[in-house]
């Protein structure tokens, strides 16, 4: 379903629904009710066209030259290829094994033939010696040289082949022309296929193994050089670095870094790649040594060239992001963070704890009027309380086997269990149990804590009393 | 003329820090954090919050740039929390948190940090005693310090000084806050603003062995010397702050309530 104007128009169907007479096209009132029960989604034209690469992808399997068509064709130039796969109606059957959808095919001398035939003609005729029949559509010239055509009288492909090409080009158009000879073969309509994108990578062999970490670093930044250009010339920054040591008697060492911003700086991988050795639980063991060292960029991202800026404000942000990648390859990833902030009442759960290494932009904490501490215990730690019943603040408290004679006090803040977020809503039972009565205090040598009682007197359980913050 | 005589009492290094304040009643110095500088905070195990708020507070506060906290050796699990990161004047979106696995990895990483140009503060956070942390490391510290003119602060909870390179060496602890007006009804008064006790152990080239009363000023946005007027009773600082609970009520009512006032 797409919007095509003012009206929701159908812009795929099913083969059910076209069993029940829907075609691309057709408003949604009138696909309505013809069928009211029909069930539509939002028309995806980049998931579409992601779709298709992944097919054109699939495709080579069976030729090394296939063209896309958008938005739903596939051209395969299959010269050569067809013998391999018995017969060309087996290595059609294949192809459509391949895509897993419903597809139509069709086989042609040319591919502005075989793109015609598969579009336009009729199901009886998709053969090669069916071109002369297909309507005058099939040119795709559009609305208004279709109809001066028809209207000429001339309805098939057939009726214009005859024709003198000097006329039809006088009174329809050069395209006309054009589009008919590519059609019957006299001119050609070369491809564009599909290449597949080169893998970023670069390989060193020695003539004598090496075994010095140093050496081997300094091929690696070499080979970091080499892949640096062919980024470059792709405009991509690698974003996950593979250096293969292969030693030789086979074995083979992976150590694969991963930088948080594209980058194609040979010395800041180096220095990732160095912590990276220096970091392994188990050292390189270069054994006889390595003959052969390979370099591959395994995840690559839009990268393009940079000028540096003349006040270096830039270089700074640079500097600490690089400082991060470097602590994420020495601590692993998941020990360096930031704070990220959480929609969410509870206290521990207002913030969370994100992999620095992502950099999601700038973030807005949610300013409080109500104090909060600095240092937050979590889980809350238990502790015993004698306070003043129902609300009242704690007058003593015991926590972890010291007494602490509460001077100042203030309180209660409450925050009430996210009942939204539970199953029953607030009808729940856990409601009164989980409720927190915040309490500020400062005992007698000037601690200040914040400290809660979960839950309320008068209920089915016994309140239990938490510190859960230290304040400055 | 007041003022010269006021700038002949104080040492050199204090004047060249760019937060130097003097405070015009009494002629001391305050605390604080140099950039390019490596300091060293002590405080006890269960206080811990203080040392923190001592290192933020006078370290990172008032620089722009990331704050990167290397922890390691922590004996509790306690999260730093942002909104009270963001009442100290740090932006919580400012913080890096790395968390090292042992002593090595810690002074590894702060060293790293602190060869980093483009951050606030290199704060490091460990408890107990620091193995590996000498006169070779500290002095590390102070190089790469004085290179990208960063403070390096070593926050070091329940630990024994030791010898090393640092410039400072302090001793902060929670100290009694000014508690606030109590609301009407209230049996206690409600706790006050950040209050801390601090001691320089040692201050090269400063009044090492003096003690002060830090107190946070919510109208500047930092800590205050209230050295000898934490006890004078109800005189609220200057800039006096809000109750909190009338605050709220304030809050709740539109400002009709009389608390609020």
């Amino acid at each position: 379903m797409a919007r095509s104007g003012q009206a929701l128009r159908l812009a795929a169907v099913e083969r059910d629904a076209a069993r029940h007479g829907l075609a691309p096209g057709m408003t949604l009132a009138d696909a309505r009710a013809r069928c009211p029960d029909l069930v539509t989604l939002p028309h995806d034209p980049a998931g579409d066209a992601a779709l298709l690469n992944t097919l054109a992808g699939a495709m080579h399997a069976l030729t090394p030259s296939v063209t896309p068509d958008p938005p739903d064709g596939l051209l395969l130039d299959i010269s050569g290829c067809a013998h391999l796969f018995g017969s060309e109606a087996r290595m059609a059957s294949q192809a459509a094994e391949i895509a897993g959808l419903s597809t139509l095919h069709a086989l042609a001398g040319n591919p502005a033939a075989a793109r015609a035939l598969v579009r336009h003609g009729t199901p009886a005729q998709r053969r090669a010696e069916d071109v002369a029949a297909l309507p005058v559509v099939a040119l795709d010239l559009g609305e208004q040289a279709t109809t001066a055509l028809r209207r000429a009288g001339l309805k098939r492909l057939g009726d214009l082949v005859t024709r003198p090409a000097s006329a039809l080009a006088a009174r329809f158009g050069e395209s006309v022309v054009l589009r008919l000879r590519q059609m019957t073969g006299d001119v050609a309509a070369p491809l564009a296929p599909r290449v597949a994108e080169a893998p970023i990578a670069a390989e060193a062999h020695f003539a004598e193994p090496i075994a010095r970490t140093d050496d081997v670093l300094d091929v690696a930044e070499d080979l970091l050089r080499q892949v640096a250009m062919q980024m470059e010339q792709r405009r991509l920054g690698g974003r996950r670095f593979a250096l293969t040591l292969h030693r030789s008697d086979g074995a083979r060492r992976v150590l694969a870094v991963e930088t948080g911003q594209p980058t194609r700086d040979p010395p800041l991988v180096v220095r990732l790649l160095r912590e990276r050795i220096e970091s392994l639980a188990d050292p390189i063991d270069p054994g006889f040594g390595f003959d052969a060292i390979t370099l591959a960029v395994t995840r690559a991202e839009p990268l393009g060239a940079r000028q540096s800026r003349l006040d270096r404000a830039e270089d700074a942000q640079d500097t600490v992001q690089a400082l991060i990648d470097r602590l994420g390859v020495r601590l692993g990833q998941d020990a360096v963070l930031r704070l990220a902030p959480a929609d969410r009442h509870i206290p521990e759960r207002a913030q969370a704890w994100m992999p620095a290494m992502e950099r999601n932009g700038s973030v807005s904490f949610p300013s409080s009027a109500l104090p909060r501490p600095l240092l937050l215990f979590d889980p809350p730690q238990g502790i015993e309380v004698i306070a003043g019943v129902p609300d009242g603040p704690p007058l003593r408290l015991r926590w972890r086997g010291t007494v602490h004679e509460v001077v100042h006090a203030e309180g209660p803040e409450r925050i009430a269990p996210e009942w939204w977020r539970q199953r029953e809503g607030h009808r729940g039972t856990g409601a009164p149990r989980t409720t927190r009565d915040y309490y500020r205090i400062e005992d007698s040598r000037g601690r200040r804590l914040w400290v809660f009682r979960r839950g309320l007197y008068g209920g089915e359980t016994v309140p239990a009393w938490y510190v859960h913050g230290l304040f400055a | 003329m007041e003022h010269n005589k006021n700038m002949r009492t104080v040492s050199a290094p204090i004047l060249s820090s760019p937060s130097w304040r003097l405070r015009p009643s009494a002629q001391r110095p305050m605390p604080v954090l140099t950039a390019g500088q490596v300091h060293e905070v002590h405080g006890q195990g269960d206080d811990r919050a203080a040392g923190l708020a001592f290192a933020l507070g006078l370290g990172a506060a008032n620089r722009d740039g990331p704050v990167l906290v290397v922890r390691a050796g922590l004996r509790q699990p306690l999260a730093l929390y942002g909104e009270g990161l963001a009442a100290l004047g740090i932006d919580p979106a400012r913080l890096v948190l790395a968390q090292a696995r042992d002593a090595a990895a810690l002074l590894r990483a702060g060293l790293e940090g602190a060869r980093c140009p483009g951050l606030a503060l290199v704060l490091l956070e460990s408890e107990g005693p620091l193995k590996g942390y000498d006169l070779t490391a500290s002095r590390r510290f102070v190089l790469a310090a004085e290179r990208t003119q960063t403070p390096v602060v070593l926050l070091r909870h329940a630990a024994r000084p030791q010898a090393s390179a640092a410039h400072t060496r302090w001793q902060v602890s929670s100290a009694p806050s000014q508690p606030l007006e109590a609301p009407p009804g209230a049996q206690v008064r409600p706790p006050g603003l950040p209050a801390l006790a601090v001691e320089a152990l040692r201050w090269r080239g400063g009044p090492a062995g003096q003690t002060w009363h830090l107190q946070w000023d919510e109208q500047h946005g930092g800590f205050r010397d209230a050295t000898g007027t934490s006890d004078s009773g109800s005189a609220a600082p200057s800039g006096a702050v809000v109750s909190l609970a009338a605050l709220r009520t304030g809050a709740a009512t539109g400002g009709s309530s009389p608390a609020a006032a």
